[in-house]
């Protein structure tokens, strides 16, 4: 007998039925009730996300879900936002004192130097449900809704998806596909795009929808090595344009910032993604990576690299460090600033976010059970600093930063421009969050 | 384990039939189904009241360990193991004792006692045909088996992705033991818990008798009984299912299937009993039998414990 061969057997026995007198003592006999499955699962969260001389962000969220006994899920998610603080306008900073215009009317006064922005508060309500059902044994289906309002902004849509397990539940393929009906609602009404802000048009409610696929595959490489490829897309029609962003426009003699223009975006805006990612299991920590390409027909292309490792540390707890980082080619349209009393172009954004924009985070995660507290507490920080590649190739990404760095403007003021563009301070951003999950 | 009085792997939503009583000839005996299969509480009583509302307490018990840990229920905490993708689960206190059995016991058998070896049934069809999987989907579906690859930290799981844990091994000899528990703190008669054919009693019955157990023969279930042991104290169960085999190279492979090479034990018994202190223990050792193959009688026998080989 090759069991245990080191042990006598009679021994093997013994160790076996104190083993089982063990499991049976435990909790007997009044426990029979005592049943602790924690059908459901409450996790509650509050985000501080800070953007230095910029918006922040205050985000209580709770999540509570509850399953069933026959396998469905049923869960609900709600968050509040509120977001204050200022937001760049797109507008050159310049060396002289701006007025800018406000939505609503006011007028607000720009120091010399500064990076134009205005400053505003809003509060969004976000409701999310989502019920996930098993078909068979090796099928499951999700189907979610989605609703959140904000004074100017409104988000209705819904999802669907499926996914299969096949080959012995090694590869799991995932397919969905969502729609959402939003509506933008400018405060103070809707400008006419690269007008001075003050022509309106008629409509003060402009409809924006969104219809999205993904396809999914997971595979079980070895039993330490998981992979996964997603490939999704996404299509937007309706009104894209970011309401209160402007467009500088520089004077080609003077160098100067002479005036301004609403910005304007086109209609629709295909987007595509591929993402790649890996888990692996080390002995006991667990390795994440992945990395995402996406593309979308306003020329926007950009890549994202994301490294995580989970450190299991004694008594449930884990520490999680984290690296990303983001690089973005600029949108075909993206503009630093346009030349007065040039022919204007049919599109025109200065928004940073559609620029040559690079991101680097640096996060730690922390989790541990507090004292007798049940359930799992998480700590997370990040730091992320947000920065617009050097245009004239500095970041050595040459020709699309290039153009959407502002070869519009002419002459000297494409210098002018250029300089104040990579003149721009890199902004810096905290972000810190409190997690608690429970089973109950 | 699957029991030579039933066993019912496929069972996966059986309404809960309700309990019938009916008096055997000094005794009252409780019948319902639970686990996959047939289910008898017998109590030695002439009381029927008090007969009632044991095998009552029995059946809920059986039902709420069913609940707990069978492989078939959608939601409960096997579920959440199995669909974690590699994510740690914490789990209660009650499950966390029976890992601890499991990984007990999976140290003590050298890695052939294995909860997590279910899902080699994925590629085994143990229905007396001669279909055997190839090497590959064997060596494919080894690769999330072994619960040397779980991280277990009390009262935490990790299990890599597509790892699967069962408890079919441990979990209706547990509920039997668990029952008997329940029962013997509510009452002085004595009783015999048998869920499936694995079973557990208390004491002796009045007048100092043991039970009388009837083994049935595994070839024909409830048709015949091949041989009878009596049970006073402690718990007894069966390993081994005569009807679940394949035929390879002229071989009968039995359904009980080593973790080590993903193939059925070659030459071992149909079918083990063995009697012991608790039902779990008996179930267990008839179990780590079969895993010695033709070695099961010597290994039974350096355990001095009572036991019945069907070959």
């Amino acid at each position: 007998m090759q069991l245990d061969a080191a042990a006598p057997r009679g021994q093997l026995r013994r160790r076996l039925g104190a083993a089982a007198c063990a499991l049976l003592a435990a909790g007997l006999p009044s426990a029979a009730r005592a049943e602790a499955t924690g059908d459901w699962q409450l996790d509650g969260s509050l985000l501080l996300y800070g953007e230095r001389d910029r918006a922040s962000v205050f985000e209580p969220v709770a999540r509570i879900s509850r399953l069933f006994d026959n396998g469905h899920r049923l869960s609900g998610e709600f968050a509040y936002d509120a977001i204050s603080g200022a937001s760049p306008t797109g507008a050159l900073p310049s060396g002289q004192v701006q007025t800018t215009t406000t939505p609503s009317g006011n007028t607000v006064t720009i120091a010399a130097g500064a990076v134009p922005t205005v400053l505003f508060r809003d509060d969004r309500y976000a409701a999310d449900l989502e019920w996930q059902a098993p078909l068979a044994r090796t099928a499951r289906a999700t189907i979610t809704g989605h609703f959140s309002s904000e004074k100017d902004y409104l988000s209705r849509g819904g999802s669907a998806s499926i996914a299969l397990d096949m080959f012995q539940r090694l590869l799991t393929v995932t397919a969905g596909a969502g729609v959402n009906a939003d509506e933008v609602m400018p405060v103070g009404g809707t400008r006419v795009g690269l007008g001075d802000g003050t022509q309106m048009l008629a409509t003060g409610t402009n409809p924006k929808d969104v219809t999205s696929g993904m396809l999914g595959v997971t595979r079980v490489i070895t039993r330490r090595w998981l992979v996964g490829l997603t490939g999704s897309f996404e299509s937007e029609r309706g009104y894209l344009t970011e309401p209160y962003k402007v467009v500088s426009l520089v004077d080609p003699v003077t160098q100067e910032v002479s005036g301004q223009l609403t910005e304007k975006r086109p209609d629709t805006r295909e987007r595509k993604s591929l993402q790649v990612s890996s888990v692996y299991h080390l002995s006991e920590d667990i390795l994440y990576l992945s990395y995402r390409a996406y593309r979308d027909d306003w020329r926007v292309e950009s890549s994202t690299g994301d490294v995580r490792y989970r450190f299991e540390l004694a008594d449930g707890r884990y520490l999680l460090p984290h690296v990303r980082y983001y690089a973005q080619h600029a949108a075909s349209f993206y503009v630093a600033g346009l030349v007065a009393g040039e022919p204007l172009p049919a599109y025109a954004s200065a928004d940073y976010r559609l620029g040559p924009l690079r991101t680097a985070t640096l996060g730690l995660t922390y989790g541990f059970h507090a004292g007798s507290l049940p359930g799992t507490v998480s700590l997370r920080g990040e730091y992320m600093r947000q920065w617009l590649a050097n245009p004239s190739g500095g970041d050595g990404e040459g020709g699309d930063d290039a153009r959407a760095g502002g070869v519009q403007l002419a002459g000297t003021a494409t210098a002018a421009a250029l300089t104040s563009v990579s003149g721009t301070p890199p902004l810096h951003i905290a972000t810190l969050l409190a997690g608690y999950s429970v089973n109950f | 384990m699957d029991g030579t009085a039933g066993h019912g792997a496929g069972n996966e939503t059986l309404p809960p039939a309700p309990i019938t009583l009916t008096r055997g000839e000094d005794f009252w005996c409780g019948r319902f189904r639970a686990m996959g299969g047939p289910c008898e509480v017998l109590v030695d009583t002439d009381d029927r009241a008090e007969a009632a509302g044991l095998v009552a307490c029995a059946e809920e018990e059986a039902r709420r360990v069913e609940a707990k840990f069978s492989r078939y229920r959608a939601g409960n905490i096997l579920h959440r193991i199995q669909h974690a993708m590699g994510a740690p689960v914490e789990v209660d206190e009650e499950t966390a004792n029976v890992l601890d059995y499991a990984a007990l016991t999976h140290e003590m058998s050298g890695g052939r006692f294995d909860i997590t070896s279910g899902v080699l049934r994925r590629v085994w069809t143990f229905d007396g045909g001669d279909r055997v999987p190839d090497d590959a989907a064997v060596h494919a579906t080894l690769a999330l088996v072994g619960w040397e690859k779980a991280t277990w930290r009390r009262p935490v799981l990790t299990l890599s992705a597509g790892m699967e844990i069962d408890l079919g091994g441990i979990g209706k000899e547990y509920a039997v033991d668990r029952a008997g528990a329940l029962l013997a703190a509510r009452t002085e008669c004595s009783v015999l818990v048998n869920f499936g054919g694995d079973l557990w009693a208390p004491g002796p019955r009045h007048g100092d008798r043991p039970w009388g157990v009837g083994i049935d023969d595994p070839e024909r279930t409830g048709e015949a009984v091949l041989d009878r042991v009596e049970l006073t104290r402690g718990g007894l169960a069966t390993s081994g299912d005569a009807r679940r085999f394949v035929r390879w190279q002229g071989k009968r492979l039995g359904h009980i299937l080593d973790p080590r090479t993903g193939w059925p034990v070659e030459g071992a018994p149909r079918a083990v009993t063995v009697v012991a202190g608790t039902c779990l223990e008996a179930g267990t050792l008839s179990t780590l039998a079969i895993l010695e193959g033709a070695g099961a009688e010597e290994f039974l026998r350096a355990q001095g414990v009572v036991y019945r080989i069907h070959s």
